[in-house]
């Protein structure tokens, strides 16, 4: 890579920012830090960044205007910095078009698996590739074949829908209602039982231990998650 | 032990009741003096005897005395009592005549007796108020207390990692300088494991807030059991990487009311609790079991198991003797409480026992109303 990647952080409490650009410098990113929402919207127009990093907790603008302000004009991928307790908060945020979210606390490896992940949805969404293949399981996309350690599995047409949606955005969590939208068609119930039942049966034919499942994994009050490797 | 309290009404209070009770204790008087008088001239009436109408009027003062406030209604009663029975029951009729053989007596029986009652019924008044009020100073005495208790453990609970955090953090910025490079990654090691508790603690403490303060209720939505277990567990295995949990739960599927994030959290403390107090290298085991109205969660540990004595106020948490418990070990006082209160607003149980090679903790949550099964079982209900 001759060119070096730029994120623009912006986060209102200093020590987390000079943590996150820490991290992000000796990963070879520029950094720019903004401490508010019109400072970061400004910079993200100014420096046209990469990727952009942001709390939703912040003195002058809510969070998820930033987003909504952002999308008119760029599909940078947005990493929302969030609190462990708000789900409603990273719902809406991921609903208003924000890429992922990340839990505070943090460490550094969690942080660049999640920018890496957000930058590799964001460079190849038109050049998919035909397999997800994940310790033992393999899912070709052209074949609709989904195997686990060798071994076929059976799934219906709606699980197989639910896992390959969940696999062409591996690593990256799917909201209820994205997913009940993508599978169920726009007019979908707004329950998502129905989901959560269809993933139970999913988890029974895929994971050796549904308490511990290795691929799917379930954010509670939000969504799913697939493994990436 | 003696609570100090002190009677307060505001004066404008006072005034109002007072009132009410004045409008309140002249009709009453009226309505049965009314009534006794009626009473009377019935019977005297049908057997022209007049010997026990006074009886009649010394029942109406006695319960006039009784349900009034103060002595004044019983003694205006007694006299309008003297006059009436001077009046109209004796000779001569319907005219008024003091100087009676034995008259004054009956007026000073009638006085006296609704004095005493009146006497009487205001003590007894004030005595039941009295006691009303102490029991809820003694109520809001014993909160206080509770909260005083809490606040104590909450904030020894936090000073203990932050002072770790703080001395640790000031030596690396003095002497960082002429330690080796095993010291000072022992000493950032330090910081990191009190902060993660910090961390811990605070969540713990931030979970509370979901719940509702006055009815002591969750928002609960029906979600899936394995769901809830995974990912309590991956937040549990990213938080204490080394530590081992061996998971069993039912095949089948299973969706239960409840609020996600705070059982999750009541599975994490009690498998970190095992991890950390066990004792013991081997691995946890957290197993779900179903009966016709719960679901029982038992997180075992194979480790050196509870001191019996503790087994009774393990949950109550900080109200244990402050000396012997938190310091010797980062306190889970606050854990085991929090793990209570949260079960508790879920309806469900929480206790703990010891089985032959450790301890055991078990809390269960109800079906509710609502579940999977119920929908296929209805028509036995």
């Amino acid at each position: 890579m001759n060119q070096r990647l730029t994120a623009v952080i912006i986060e209102d409490e200093k020590n987390i920012s000079s943590f996150i650009e820490s991290i992000l410098a000796s990963e070879g990113y520029r950094t720019f830090a903004a401490f508010t929402g019109t400072e970061g919207l400004s910079l993200i127009t100014s420096r046209c960044p990469d990727i952009i990093l942001l709390d939703l907790g912040l003195p002058d603008m809510d969070g998820i205007k930033i987003i909504e302000k952002v999308r008119q004009f760029t599909h940078t991928p947005i990493i929302v910095i969030s609190a462990r307790t708000r789900e409603e908060e990273k719902v809406s945020a991921l609903d208003q078009g924000a890429d992922d979210y990340i839990t505070k606390p943090f460490g550094a490896s969690e942080l660049m698996a999640r920018i890496r992940t957000a930058l590799r949805h964001s460079h190849r969404d038109s050049t998919l590739s035909p397999v997800y293949s994940c310790g033992g399981l393999v899912i070709d996309f052209e074949k609709r074949l989904v195997t686990l350690d060798g071994q076929v599995i059976h799934l219906t047409q709606i699980e197989y829908k639910l896992v390959s949606l969940l696999a062409r955005q591996a690593g990256k969590v799917l909201t209820y209602d994205y997913l009940m939208q993508q599978i169920w068609g726009p007019y979908s119930d707004s329950n998502n039982q129905i989901l959560r039942v269809n993933m139970a049966h999913i988890r029974r034919k895929m994971e050796k231990n549904p308490a511990e499942p290795e691929y799917i994994f379930t954010e509670i009050g939000v969504g799913y998650r697939m493994r990436e490797e | 032990m003696m609570i100090p309290f002190k009677k307060h009404f505001s004066p404008s209070r006072r005034k109002v009741v007072k009132w009410e009770v004045l409008l309140h204790d002249t009709l009453f008087t009226a309505s049965l003096l009314t009534t006794a008088t009626l009473l009377s001239a019935a019977y005297f009436l049908l057997s022209r005897n007049t010997t026990n109408i006074a009886i009649i009027y010394i029942l109406a003062i006695v319960v006039i005395a009784q349900n009034t406030a103060g002595y004044i209604p019983g003694i205006v009663a007694s006299l309008f009592s003297v006059t009436f029975i001077n009046l109209i029951f004796t000779y001569p009729f319907m005219e008024l005549n003091f100087i009676l053989d034995g008259y004054p007596l009956t007026f000073l029986g009638m006085m006296i007796i609704s004095s005493l009652t009146s006497t009487l019924t205001t003590h007894l008044k004030e005595e039941t108020q009295i006691s009303t009020e102490r029991e809820h100073m003694l109520m809001e005495a014993e909160k206080e207390k509770m909260r005083a208790n809490l606040l104590r453990a909450i904030s020894h609970d936090l000073r203990t990692p932050l002072t770790g955090i703080i001395g640790s953090a000031a030596f690396y910025l003095e002497q960082g300088g002429q330690m080796d490079e095993a010291r000072k990654s022992q000493l950032v090691k330090n910081i990191a494991e009190d902060a993660q508790w910090l961390l811990h603690m605070v969540e713990n403490l931030l979970s509370v807030t979901r719940i509702n303060n006055q009815t002591a209720s969750v928002q609960t939505t029906t979600e899936p059991l394995e769901e809830v277990v995974s990912s309590a567990l991956q937040q549990f295995h990213k938080r204490m990487p080394s530590a081992k949990v061996q998971v069993q739960i039912p095949e089948e599927f299973i969706m239960l009311p409840m609020d996600a994030t705070l059982i999750g959290q009541v599975l994490i403390n009690l498998l970190e609790n095992a991890a950390r107090h066990s004792g013991s290298s081997k691995p946890s085991c957290l197993s779900v079991t179903t009966d016709n109205a719960y679901v029982w969660f038992h997180i075992r540990d194979y480790g050196s198991g509870i001191n019996p004595d503790m087994l009774d106020t393990l949950f109550d948490g900080y109200a244990c003797e402050p000396n012997s418990s938190s310091d010797s070990h980062k306190g889970m006082g606050i854990g085991l409480s929090i793990c209570k209160t949260i079960v508790n607003a879920h309806h469900g149980q929480i206790f703990a026992r010891n089985h032959e090679d450790g301890a055991e903790f078990i809390f269960s949550l109800p079906f509710g109303e609502h579940t999977y099964e119920s929908e296929i079982n209805s028509s036995d209900h």
